[in-house]
C-alpha cells in the first residue's frame, strides 16, 4: 500500500468548506485502497461531523474547523476538531437552524470506531476510524435510532419497526 | 453553470419536479428549502427527484422531511424519486435512516408522479 501523508486542514466554520473537507478526503482515499461502500461512509460520516462544528460549535460567531486524516496499516482515522462552546446536542435541537439531531447518530453508524470528546468551553473533538475492508456493517451494530412520528417530524429516540421482528 | 443544480420542472402539469444534481449539505440546503418552498407554493404534487445526486446529508434530509409534512398537511403529494442505480452517498443515507418507505422513495420519476399526483388533490383528507 502506498503510503499517504498526514493531512491537516484548518479552515473557517463556515458551510461552504463541508464540501472542501469532502473533496480533500477523496483524495486522501484515492492514494489507500479504500472499498467504494467505505468511501461512501466516509465522506458522509465526515461531512455530519464538520456540519456539527458549522452550525452548533460557535453559537454564530466565527471560528475554526480543524480537520486531519491519519493513515495507518488498518485504516484512515479522522478527527474533526473545534474550539466552540462544547458538545451540547440536546440544546442544538432546538436552535432556529432546523437539524434532525441525526448527527452523531450517523457517525456511530458509519465508522468503524467513534469517539467524542470534549466539555464546556473547551471545543469538541469528534475520532473517526474507518478500515479499509470490513467483515460487518457498523450500521449494524450501531442502527440510527430514530423514525418518522405521525406528526411527520423526525423523533430522533423512538424505535423503528422493522420487518425483522 | 451551477456545479450543484437545483431547479424546478413543471413539465408533469399539476406535478412539479424538484430536480436534485450533484452534492449537497448544509451550504446548498437553503437552496433547496426555498425550491421546496416554491415546488409547494404552486399547489400542486411534489416530487423531489435525486436521480442525478451524488450525495446528500441529513441537512437534505431536514429540508426533505420538512418539506413533505407541509405538502401532506395542504394535501399535497410529496414523492422522492431515484433512479434504478443510486450513488450509495444517497441510497445509505436513506436505508440507514429508515426513511425509504416513509419518505417515500421510489426508483422511476414517472412512478414517483404518478403516485404524487394520486396522493394529492386533497384526496388524502
Amino acid at each position: 500500500m502506498t503510503a499517504a501523508p498526514d493531512v491537516h486542514l484548518t479552515m473557517p466554520a463556515r458551510p461552504e468548506g463541508v464540501a472542501v473537507v469532502r473533496q480533500a478526503l477523496a483524495g486522501m482515499a484515492d492514494a489507500l485502497a479504500f472499498e467504494a461502500a467505505v468511501l461512501a461512509d466516509m465522506k458522509m460520516a465526515v461531512s455530519e461531523a464538520c456540519t456539527n462544528v458549522v452550525v452548533h460549535a460557535y453559537d454564530g460567531d466565527q471560528g475554526t474547523l480543524e480537520v486531519d486524516m491519519l493513515a495507518d496499516e488498518n485504516g484512515l482515522t479522522i478527527r474533526v476538531r473545534d474550539h466552540g462552546t462544547g458538545i451540547r446536542p440536546e440544546a442544538a435541537r432546538s436552535r432556529d437552524v432546523p437539524a434532525l439531531g441525526l448527527g452523531l447518530p450517523l457517525i456511530a453508524a458509519l465508522s468503524d470506531a467513534f469517539t467524542l470528546q470534549g466539555s464546556a468551553g473547551q471545543g469538541t473533538e469528534v475520532r473517526m476510524t474507518f478500515h479499509y475492508a470490513r467483515d460487518s456493517d457498523p450500521a449494524e451494530e450501531n442502527p440510527v435510532p430514530g423514525t418518522l412520528g405521525d406528526d411527520g417530524r423526525w423523533a430522533p429516540g423512538a424505535r423503528r419497526e422493522t420487518s425483522a421482528g | 453553470m451551477e456545479a450543484n443544480p437545483i431547479v424546478l420542472d413543471d413539465a408533469a402539469g399539476d406535478v412539479v419536479v424538484v430536480v436534485v444534481e450533484g452534492e449537497h449539505d448544509i451550504y446548498t440546503a437553503p437552496t433547496l428549502r426555498e425550491r421546496l418552498d416554491e415546488a409547494i407554493g404552486r399547489g400542486g404534487g411534489v416530487v423531489v427527484d435525486l436521480t442525478g445526486a451524488t450525495f446528500v446529508d441529513s441537512s437534505v434530509l431536514g429540508a426533505l422531511l420538512d418539506a413533505r409534512r407541509r405538502a401532506l398537511e395542504a394535501g399535497q403529494g410529496f414523492v422522492v424519486s431515484v433512479g434504478a442505480s443510486v450513488e450509495p452517498g444517497v441510497q445509505r443515507i436513506l436505508d440507514i435512516t429508515g426513511l425509504v418507505p416513509v419518505l417515500p422513495v421510489v426508483n422511476d420519476r414517472a412512478a414517483a408522479i404518478e403516485t404524487a399526483r394520486v396522493n394529492g388533490n386533497g384526496s388524502g383528507g
